[in-house]
């Protein structure tokens, strides 16, 4: 889990096209691009902590995973969840994106729901610590980008909810 | 009234004889219904332009629905192709309890018009049940054979026939092109009517017959568009912060049930078709989706997991009181409701397959009609007799197929070999 988890946080920051989605899935349709490179001056680069959401490791950590039909967050995505509200405590202008996703098992409007509950989970949790509900939005994509062929816990990596920034 | 109907449908017809009207009615749920018996014999003439031959076609209709078994009738030779001089020892010790003959004709060779006659005769009481005759163009043929379809099940059902209705169901080729698509119910004459890129899902079509409601994610979310099947045309129908969608239209055509987030969990709306009037229809801190509109206008059914498990509930939307459907079993989802009111279809799962079952709302009956393991997206026809719905191809690829009401008869419909999900099925037109 680590090992994978360390490989999609890679894939986030060198844009790899998607945020955390594996490789042979079809491209996240936000498309991120690589930040603070181009359109981002300086200035806003300071207000955001750039910086600090590239370099910091638990920062970079960005997918939470769940377990089937599920929504409850486990303890081991606590401390990655304390470092995101910590950023978005210390830098008001930062806006977070939450997408939600599920596996492909059940029905396609049952999993979007069920992704965007994991989603709304996480934005809780960030609540709990004191970020302000204007700076996260939160989304799903059911099991749209979802492995439509996995088994058993392969399938695991499919839901998730996964951490973007609005500047990415 | 018939009259009526078809003459819209062709042009022309012509009724050779008014029908009998008694209708031999047979008991749809709940009876051991049997199959009947019945011989589609070769039509006299020609075939269209693809091979395919009326009485095949005929013969394939009324296979679907469970209620019929179509007789082989190959080799039997001088076929009939009237009502006259019918040898009904020899068809009753076929088995056949009722047979249709019939003949197509060249009407016009310049226009290409055809005149297909046929008869349904009772082999039993030794007599005719119905004559017609049905003029058309020879692109037609399908449509026409279908309408023979039609008739026989109305007059040996009681309950209209679905074979000249059409389906919509999303095409996905390699995960990279989505493509929304209406086609005859038997997957013939199909045509995209949107290309994307992007997931689409959901679409339902409109009770009236005009237009489709969709859920596309073209716009890095899911976003609700209306798409008019005549002129081609589409309006965005809700785009509000976070997901749209899950559309469901009213019986009137005139508003959909939607299901929105913003920034908390899916809950259900309604909205005017064009996009005024948005009202939420109840609030709870679980999950309300997959909302299907009872014919009566009032009662909204819906998946929630405000008891821990996906289950079907029912909201009455002019005073919100809320009454749970489904009992049977832990996992229940995606609700569509017969046009009579009276029998539920969802998805269950049935210690980790996922079957299509339906519940007869009045007993409560719980009947699972499909095998699983990875069925989804059921559906009703318009009769409420068929349903269609997806399933995984050898485990792995997902398409489309019927299954009768009665469960006795799962077939596929053949549209390509990609990726085929999300159906759903258009409404009688007459």
């Amino acid at each position: 889990m680590k090992n994978s988890l360390a490989l999609l946080s890679l894939l986030a920051i060198f844009g790899a096209g998607c945020s955390s989605t594996p490789l042979d899935a079809p491209a996240d349709p936000s498309g991120s691009n690589y930040y603070g490179t181009d359109g981002t001056d300086a200035a806003t680069a300071e207000a955001l902590g750039l910086e600090e959401l590239r370099g910091n490791t638990l920062l970079s950590q960005r997918s939470v995973f769940f377990d089937f039909n599920k929504y409850d967050i486990k303890a081991e995505y606590l401390d990655l969840i304390g470092a995101h509200a910590q950023y978005l405590n210390n830098h008001a202008p930062a806006r977070m994106i939450i997408k939600g996703n599920a596996d492909f098992r059940g029905s396609h409007e049952y999993n979007l729901s069920l992704g965007q509950k994991r989603s709304v989970a996480v934005k809780d949790a960030l609540n709990a610590l004191g970020v302000d509900d204007s700076q996260i939005e939160t989304i799903s994509y059911g099991e749209e980008y979802a492995n439509q062929e996995c088994q058993a816990d392969a399938c695991g990596q499919d839901r998730r909810a996964d951490i973007t920034y609005e500047v990415e | 009234m018939i009259y009526r109907m078809y003459s819209i449908f062709f042009g022309i017809l012509v009724l050779i004889s008014t029908p009998t009207y008694s209708l031999e009615v047979i008991e749809i749920l709940g009876g051991k219904a049997s199959e009947i018996p019945i011989a589609i014999v070769p039509f006299k003439g020609f075939e269209n332009k693809a091979g395919q031959k009326a009485h095949q076609i005929i013969s394939s209709d009324l296979n679907r629905t469970g209620l019929f078994r179509p007789l082989n009738t190959g080799g039997i030779s001088n076929p009939p192709s009237s009502d006259i001089n019918i040898n009904y020892t020899k068809w009753a010790a076929m088995d056949a309890q009722f047979i249709v003959v019939g003949k197509v004709e060249s009407e016009n060779p310049i226009s290409g018009n055809i005149q297909v006659t046929w008869s349904l005769i009772d082999i039993f009481k030794e007599k005719t049940v119905v004559s017609m005759r049905y003029k058309g163009n020879k692109s037609q043929y399908r449509a026409i054979a279908h309408k023979v379809s039609d008739n026989v099940y109305e007059h040996l059902t009681g309950s209209k026939g679905v074979f000249h209705t059409k389906i919509a169901y999303v095409k996905k080729v390699n995960n990279k092109k989505y493509s929304l698509n209406i086609a005859d119910f038997d997957g013939f004459n199909s045509r995209p009517i949107l290309n994307t890129t992007q997931p689409i899902i959901s679409p339902r079509w409109s009770p009236d017959g005009e237009k489709i409601a969709y859920v596309s994610f073209e716009k890095k979310k899911p976003v609700i568009y209306i798409q008019n099947l005549r002129t081609g045309k589409r309006t965005l129908l809700a785009n509000f912060k976070g997901n749209n969608s899950a559309p469901a239209w009213a019986p009137d055509s005139k508003k959909l049930a939607i299901v929105l987030t913003y920034n908390q969990n899916s809950q259900i709306y309604t909205i005017n078709a064009d996009g005024s009037g948005i009202k939420q229809l109840m609030r709870s801190n679980a999950i309300n989706t997959e909302p299907s509109w009872a014919p009566n206008g009032e009662d909204i059914y819906f998946s929630s997991n405000r008891g821990g498990s996906p289950q079907i509930y029912k909201v009455n939307i002019n005073n919100d009181e809320i009454s749970r459907i489904t009992y049977e079993g832990k996992y229940n989802l995606s609700p569509s409701i017969s046009y009579d009111g009276k029998l539920l279809l969802f998805l269950t799962n049935d210690q980790g397959k996922f079957k299509v079952a339906i519940q007869n709302l009045i007993s409560n009956q719980v009947l699972k009609i499909s095998e699983g393991p990875s069925d989804e997206s059921p559906i009703f026809a318009p009769n409420g007799h068929l349903v269609l719905f997806t399933y995984k191809d050898y485990g792995k690829t997902t398409k489309i197929g019927t299954v009768s009401i009665n469960g006795l008869k799962r077939l596929p419909i053949n549209v390509g070999n990609s990726i085929i999900q999300e159906p759903t099925w258009g409404p009688v037109t007459n």
